[in-house]
């Protein structure tokens, strides 16, 4: 049991410190739901951070807090599909990664090569070009797409689905992960300067000790999060999802209750965290499904 | 980062738990008495002691001690056992989480010769005299002064909601010496001394947990101050730094909730609402065991802990809140006698936001130094 950083991780974690640097403020002129982060990708496929989890030195848990550490970013890309779900895939299979659901829209279809195709307990892999896709307007602050044909799809057997199912979890949390941290700074930095009965808003103990549980919430996530992506155990990756979505529904909305009517602007970068959590909740059965998938490895349920 | 244990640290495990099962009586489990009850004080006298003939008393002490000089994480195994098999230390955990260091970092060479190894041999209980009619949380007003008489000082006032005072040996005790926070000492009052009147508050922890305790014109010799006069606070600050992530709760919530989980199978009660609410309750469970192992790490790299150890605090709080409410929504026949083991966790479960101060200041400490928010005015 040791949770201090090893030389390697540090190293990773500084040159993406430097990556994400001209990332790390939303564009004045955008006004939109997701902003996509079209250069970061640029930045990450070039420096071959897609492929850190099957470096021996790094593996899945490296890659899980680079996942984390590009959540706190306004634009969005798969780096949680790419870095931590695809090395688990049956076979060399092209990112970016898409993940679509009984049908539903997904993140990322749109611009996806790869779609993990979920139907109920099934779960195929298909390889999709532009003509097999098409972007959503959604709410969701990610690049929401669907299919415009169900692809030719490899069936997963049961085993390797149930292990793309826990790295899906695994993903879904560390992503969660960063984006709760994110939302949770941007939520402080409002209430520092805004101010209302002559104080700043963050000194009254109502939202402080609000802000205050959120963080003690958020902080579980990426603990979980990390040993779901450092022992790849199913139970564990259950937890992770679980504690995510269950946090992630509270936090989205106690920050935008916190930010007022600010919160409701596209102006203020807030939605991009929230609204994404908002998508990640929504998925792989939501609480509901997670909690069913927890009891199942832990209770034997 | 590393989430394993090493072979070292599992075999310490298995060597506690080897232990428990060959010195807990075989209906301990049936035992559903307070922590403080005058048969738990007995018993864990005789545990204590032949947990110390063991080595496995003090193991994260110094050599000169008694220990071993053992790292934070043979400390937090040894807690995490001990706590999850219903605490056979009894009061007995505080002395050597937290009372044995403060003496060892504060004391003097006589108190630490007088009080120390009674700690490490197991036959001594403690009491914490910190909290008074008008100061709790606000510990800074408190009120039971120790004024200069001589050699000696004059002891008068009240404490309150005191544990373990009952059976306790000697009470670390927190009084005025002079106005304002610079002016609080602590003293180390053998509980024999005359003036000394202890009365037990019936309460729903169990028997004999938490007391009044009367200062009438108490006379201690000076030797008694431990440190200096006004240092107080900082003693404090290190005992609650020892203390806030001191028992792993989440250990016993967490087995209390697959042991509720496995009767309501066995019994076919275990439905939906119960599948999800136990989920919820064992991730909860999980985050604080891994936030409390992260303060526990910082420990063992001698990294001074920060406000992470508020936020481990608060999330073992929640945990033992949502085991709680779990026995209560779905297994309330273990509270009417139905299993007295988790009777008994249901009942100190309601300590967790509370003792070692209250989890709101917890959520105060989060919110200035962990978010930096700004601070309330006062």
């Amino acid at each position: 049991m040791d949770f201090t950083l090893t030389t390697d991780q540090s190293a990773l974690m500084s040159a993406l410190d430097r990556l994400a640097k001209p990332f790390e403020s939303k564009p004045i002129d955008f006004h939109g739901f997701a902003l996509a982060g079209n250069g970061l990708e640029r930045e990450l496929t070039e420096g071959e951070y897609f492929d850190i989890a099957q470096i021996p030195e790094l593996g899945p848990l490296t890659a899980a807090m680079a996942v984390e550490r590009l959540a706190w970013l306004p634009c969005t890309v798969d780096t949680a599909l790419s870095m931590l779900v695809r090395p688990q895939l049956p076979g060399d299979w092209p990112r970016p990664i898409a993940v679509v659901e009984n049908g539903r829209p997904g993140r990322f279809v749109a611009t996806a090569k790869t779609v993990i195709l979920i139907d109920g307990d099934q779960a195929s892999l298909a390889q999709v070009g532009p003509e097999d896709v098409e972007p959503v307007e959604s709410l969701f602050a990610y690049p929401m797409g669907r299919l415009k044909r169900r692809p030719a799809a490899t069936a997963l057997s049961a085993e390797d689905a149930a292990k793309v199912r826990g790295w899906l979890r695994v993903a879904l949390a560390a992503e969660a992960s960063g984006l709760l941290q994110a939302a949770i700074a941007s939520a402080g930095e409002h209430l520092s300067v805004r101010k209302q009965f002559g104080r700043p808003l963050g000194s009254f103990q109502a939202l402080r000790h609000r802000m205050a549980e959120c963080t003690v919430l958020a902080g579980g996530v990426r603990w979980l999060a990390l040993k779901a992506a450092a022992t790849g155990d199913e139970a564990d990756a259950a937890l992770a999802a679980l504690h995510a979505q269950e946090s992630a529904t509270r936090i989205a909305y106690d920050l935008h209750q916190m930010l007022g009517a600010m919160g409701m602007t596209l102006e203020h970068p807030l939605h991009l965290w929230t609204y994404r959590l908002k998508a990640l909740v929504s998925e792989l059965g939501g609480r509901g499904g997670q909690a069913l998938a927890v009891a199942r490895h832990a209770f034997d349920a | 980062m590393d989430f394993q244990w090493d072979a070292e640290q599992q075999s310490f495990r298995d060597t506690v738990r080897s232990f428990l099962a060959a010195n807990l009586p075989p209906d301990w489990e049936q035992q559903a008495h307070g922590p403080g009850s005058e048969s738990q004080s007995a018993f864990s006298k005789k545990f204590c002691a032949a947990l110390a003939q063991a080595g496995l008393l003090v193991p994260h002490w110094p050599r000169r001690w008694g220990g071993r000089d053992a790292d934070a994480w043979t400390a937090f195994i040894l807690a995490e056992e001990m706590w999850a098999a219903g605490e056979p230390r009894g009061g007995q955990y505080m002395n050597v989480n937290w009372i044995g260091p403060v003496l060892m970092r504060f004391g003097s060479e006589a108190q630490q010769d007088r009080y120390i190894p009674a700690i490490a041999r197991g036959e001594t209980i403690w009491c914490q005299g910190f909290s008074e009619p008008e100061a709790g949380s606000d510990l800074a007003s408190l009120r039971t002064r120790a004024e200069k008489d001589g050699g000696h000082y004059r002891i008068n006032g009240q404490k309150i909601w005191t544990s373990y005072a009952g059976h306790a040996d000697t009470c670390f005790l927190l009084a005025r010496t002079a106005p304002g926070k610079t002016g609080m000492s602590v003293f180390l009052v053998p509980m024999d001394t005359p003036g000394i009147t202890v009365r037990q508050i019936p309460s729903v922890i169990g028997e004999g947990d938490i007391h009044e305790v009367f200062f009438d014109d108490v006379r201690v010799p000076e030797s008694a101050l431990l440190g200096a006069e006004g240092q107080a606070w900082e003693i404090a600050r290190a005992a609650l730094s020892l203390e806030r992530v001191g028992i792993p709760r989440f250990a016993l919530a967490s087995r209390m909730l697959r042991r509720a989980v496995e009767r309501l199978k066995q019994e076919g009660r275990y439905g939906h609402g119960a599948v999800e609410q136990s989920a919820r309750a064992h991730a909860a469970c999980e985050a604080a065991r891994l936030y409390s192992y992260q303060i526990v790490d910082q420990r063992r790299h001698g990294t001074p802990t920060g406000p992470e150890a508020s936020a481990a605090r608060y999330a073992t709080v929640m945990c033992e809140r949502l085991v709680g409410e779990f026995v209560v929504e779905h297994l309330p026949d273990a509270l009417s006698g139905g299993d007295p083991l988790l009777l008994a966790h249901h009942q100190r479960a309601i300590v967790a936001g509370i003792a070692s101060g209250a989890a709101e200041i917890q959520l105060n400490l989060i919110a200035t130094e962990l978010l930096q928010l700004p601070r309330e005015p006062r």
